[in-house]
C-alpha cells in the first residue's frame, strides 16, 4: 500500500467519521466542529486528486466562511441541547427506512458500477493548476461561467429585498409613536 | 441566445429603474417594454437574426421546440404583468425588484428550455429557483408568506442536491466524462445501475421542481402562502417551462432507453394525477384549490414526457399556452376578490358580469370541456400515450380524473352563478382589466375552436428542426 492509498483510506474514514457524528452529535456547536473535521478530510481528497485550488477554496469557503456563519447562527438563536425539539418516533423510522432504501439502492449502484477506466487523473502535477483552471474556465467554460453571474446578481436583489427595512415602516412606525 | 441576453440585461435595467424612478407606473412600464423587447427578441431568434453570435461550445442548442417554449413563456408574461401588474405594488415596496427578479427567471426559463449540457441545466433550473425563494417571501410581514419561503427553500435546496447527484453519477456512467446530453448514451448498449441511479435522481429532482406527486408536498403550501400574484407565476410560466426542459432532457439525453424508465414516469403521472384531482375536492380556499389543480395538471403534461412522441412535443407547447393563459386569468380574478374561499365567488356574476364570464371560460378550459383549448390540450397528451401503444390503462385513468376535475371547477362556476352573495371585489376592476381579459379568454376560445390553425404550424415547426 503506497503513501497515497494510506492517506485515502485515512481521509475517507476521517470524513465518514466526521459525517456520522455531524448527525449524532446533542450539541449544533459539536455538530459545526464536526463539519469541519468533514470538510478538511474532502480538501484532502482534491489535493489526492491534483486540485489544489478547489481544495484551497473549499477550505477557505467552506471550512472558514460558512463555518463561521453556522457558529453565528447557532450563538444568535442561543441553540443547545435542550432546545432541540423532540421527533416522532414514527418519523424516525420511516427516516431509518426511506434512507435505507436509497443507500441500498445507490450501493447497489456503485458496487456494480463499471469503473475500470481511471476517471481521475493522479500525479500528474498540473491539472489543478489556477493556470490551467483559468484557461478552461474562460475558454471552454465561459458561457456557464457567465451565466452564473445571473444567479449570484438574482440572489444579490433577492437579499435586498428580503433584508432591506421598508421606508414606509419607518414613516408608520413614526406616525405611531409621535401622533399617537 | 437573444432571449437570454435580453432578459439578464433587461433585469438589470429594471433594477437600475427603481434608482431613477419612483413612479411606480414608470417601472411597470419599462417591465412592459422589456417583455414586448423579449418576445420580439425571441422571435428573432426563431427567424433567424441574431443580436449577437456566441459561440456557445455547443452548451446551449437552440431549436424550434425549446424557442417556442420560450415564446409561450415570454408572451404569457406579458399578458401576465398586464393584467397583474398592479397588484404587485401591494405586495411590498420593492416593485423595481420584483420585476428584476422576475426578469431574471426569464433567463432561467430560456436557458432550461435550450440547454444542451446538464451543467446548462444545473444552472437555468438555480436561475429560476432562487428568485421564486424571494418572490414567495416577498411579503414580508406575513408569517404564511414567511413560511412558505423557508419551506420552499429547504425543501428546493434538498432537491436541487439530488439533482448534483444524480448529474455526477451520470458523469461518472459516461465512458468519457461529458456533460453534454446527447453523448450520455453514446457508446452504450444496454443500461447500467450508475446510470439508472443518475437517471433516476435527475427524474425526482425534476419531477419535485415540476410538482409531480409523490414530490408534490411542498406545492400547496408555497403556493397559498406566497404572494397570490407570484403563485400566479409559479403555477403557469414557470411550471410550463420547467417542463419544456423536463421533456427535452429525457428525450434527447434518455431517448433510447425509454423503455427502462417510463413506468416510473407512468407510476408518478398516475400518482399525481390521483392525488392532484381527489385533494383538490375537499379544498375550501380557491387559491388552495388552485394549487391542486396545478398538480393535477402537471400530471397531464407528464403524459407528454411518458410518450415523448411527435404528437406530445406538439400537445405539451399547445398544452402550455393553453394552461399558463386560463390559470393567469383565473388567478387575475382571484387576485381582486376580498375572500379567497367559495363563498367569497357567490353571486360574482350579478356583480361582475364580465370577470365572472371570463372566469367561466378559463375554468371549462382547465377543466377540457370542447370548444376550450384546454379540451385539445388534454385530447394530445391522451392520443401521444394512446399513439405509444401501451399504458392504455394510464388514458382511462387519466380521463376518469379529468371527469373528478370538472367537480371542483365548476363548484366556483356554481358559486359565481347560481348562489346569491355579494361577490365582494377588492376595488372596482377597470376598463382595461375587463378588457384584458376577454382578450385572454378570445385566445383560449380560438385555441380550443381552431386548433388546426396553431397547431399546423406547430407541427410543420417542430418536425423541420
Amino acid at each position: 500500500m503506497g503513501t497515497t492509498q494510506l492517506l485515502f483510506w485515512f481521509l475517507s474514514i476521517l470524513a465518514i467519521l466526521g459525517a456520522i457524528l455531524v448527525v449524532t452529535s446533542k450539541n449544533p456547536v459539536h455538530s459545526v466542529l464536526w463539519l469541519i473535521v468533514v470538510f478538511v478530510a474532502i480538501s484532502g481528497h482534491y489535493i489526492l486528486l491534483d486540485a489544489q485550488f478547489l481544495a484551497i477554496v473549499n477550505l477557505i469557503v467552506y471550512a472558514g466562511a460558512i463555518m463561521v456563519l453556522f457558529l453565528f447562527v447557532f450563538m444568535l438563536m442561543n441553540l443547545n441541547a435542550d432546545t432541540e425539539p423532540q421527533k416522532n418516533r414514527w418519523l424516525k423510522i420511516a427516516g431509518v427506512v426511506t434512507g435505507g432504501a436509497l443507500l441500498l439502492v445507490l450501493v447497489a449502484a456503485l458496487k456494480k458500477a463499471d469503473l475500470k477506466a481511471q476517471m481521475a487523473e493522479m500525479g500528474k502535477g498540473d491539472i489543478g493548476l489556477i493556470h490551467n483552471l483559468g484557461l478552461v474556465l474562460f475558454k471552454d467554460y465561459v458561457v456557464p461561467f457567465e451565466i452564473s453571474s445571473v444567479l449570484f446578481l438574482s440572489a444579490m436583489v433577492g437579499v435586498v429585498v428580503i433584508g432591506k427595512k421598508a421606508e414606509e415602516d419607518k414613516t408608520t412606525l413614526g406616525s405611531q409613536k409621535y401622533g399617537g | 441566445m437573444n432571449a437570454i441576453l435580453l432578459s439578464a440585461v433587461w433585469g438589470i435595467v429594471m433594477m437600475f429603474s427603481g434608482i431613477f424612478t419612483t413612479s411606480k407606473t414608470a417601472i411597470r412600464n419599462v417591465a412592459v417594454v422589456g417583455l414586448v423587447l423579449l418576445v420580439l427578441g425571441n422571435y428573432a431568434d426563431m427567424i433567424g437574426y441574431h443580436l449577437m453570435t456566441v459561440n456557445v461550445h455547443k452548451m446551449l442548442y437552440f431549436d424550434t421546440f425549446g424557442l417556442l417554449g420560450n415564446l409561450i413563456a415570454f408572451g404569457s408574461t406579458l399578458l401576465y404583468v398586464l393584467l397583474s401588474g398592479r397588484d404587485m405594488e401591494k405586495v411590498g415596496h420593492h416593485l423595481a425588484e420584483y420585476f428584476a427578479l422576475i426578469f431574471f427567471v426569464l433567463c432561467g426559463v430560456a436557458i432550461v428550455t435550450t440547454f444542451n449540457t446538464l451543467l446548462m441545466l444545473f444552472l437555468g433550473i438555480e436561475i429560476i429557483s432562487i428568485p421564486l425563494y424571494i418572490l414567495t417571501g416577498a411579503d414580508k410581514r406575513n408569517l404564511k408568506s414567511n413560511e412558505a419561503s423557508l419551506k420552499y427553500f429547504l425543501m428546493g435546496a434538498f432537491s436541487t442536491g439530488l439533482m448534483l447527484l444524480g448529474i455526477a453519477f451520470l458523469y461518472g456512467a459516461t465512458q468519457t466524462g461529458t456533460f453534454f446530453i446527447d453523448d450520455l448514451w453514446s457508446g452504450k448498449t444496454a443500461v447500467t445501475p450508475l446510470f439508472m441511479a443518475g437517471l433516476l435522481l435527475l427524474l425526482v429532482s425534476m419531477a419535485f421542481k415540476v410538482s409531480a406527486a409523490p414530490f408534490h408536498f411542498w406545492t400547496p403550501d408555497v403556493y397559498d402562502g406566497a404572494p397570490t400574484v407570484f403563485t400566479s407565476f409559479m403555477a403557469t410560466i414557470v411550471k410550463v417551462s420547467i417542463f419544456v426542459g423536463f421533456i427535452r432532457l429525457f428525450d434527447e439525453a434518455f431517448g433510447d432507453s425509454q423503455e427502462k424508465w417510463q413506468v416510473f414516469v407512468a407510476i408518478i403521472a398516475a400518482a399525481t394525477l390521483f392525488i392532484g384531482n381527489v385533494t383538490a375536492v375537499f379544498q375550501q380556499s380557491v387559491k388552495r384549490m388552485l394549487a391542486y389543480s396545478s398538480i393535477a395538471q402537471a400530471g397531464f403534461m407528464l403524459l407528454a414526457l411518458l410518450a415523448l412522441n411527435g404528437v406530445a412535443k406538439e400537445g405539451i407547447i399547445l398544452y402550455a399556452a393553453a394552461y399558463s393563459i386560463a390559470t393567469i386569468g383565473i388567478f387575475a380574478v382571484l387576485i381582486r376578490m376580498k375572500d379567497y374561499t367559495f363563498e367569497g365567488f357567490n353571486g360574482l356574476a350579478r356583480q361582475q358580469p364580465v370577470l365572472a364570464a371570463t372566469c367561466t371560460i378559463f375554468l371549462l378550459s382547465l377543466a377540457g370541456i370542447p370548444l376550450t383549448g384546454g379540451f385539445f390540450a388534454k385530447y394530445y397528451m391522451l392520443s401521444s400515450v394512446v399513439a405509444t401503444g401501451h399504458y392504455l390503462w394510464l388514458v382511462i385513468f387519466a380521463v376518469l380524473c379529468a371527469a373528478v376535475s370538472v367537480y371542483y371547477y365548476f363548484r366556483v362556476i356554481q358559486a359565481m352563478y347560481f348562489k346569491d352573495g355579494d361577490g365582494a371585489t377588492e376595488a372596482e376592476p377597470g376598463l382595461g382589466f375587463k378588457g384584458l381579459l376577454v382578450v385572454l379568454a378570445v385566445i383560449v376560445v380560438v385555441l380550443g375552436v381552431w386548433p388546426q390553425s396553431l397547431l399546423g404550424q406547430l407541427s410543420r415547426l417542430i418536425y423541420t428542426w
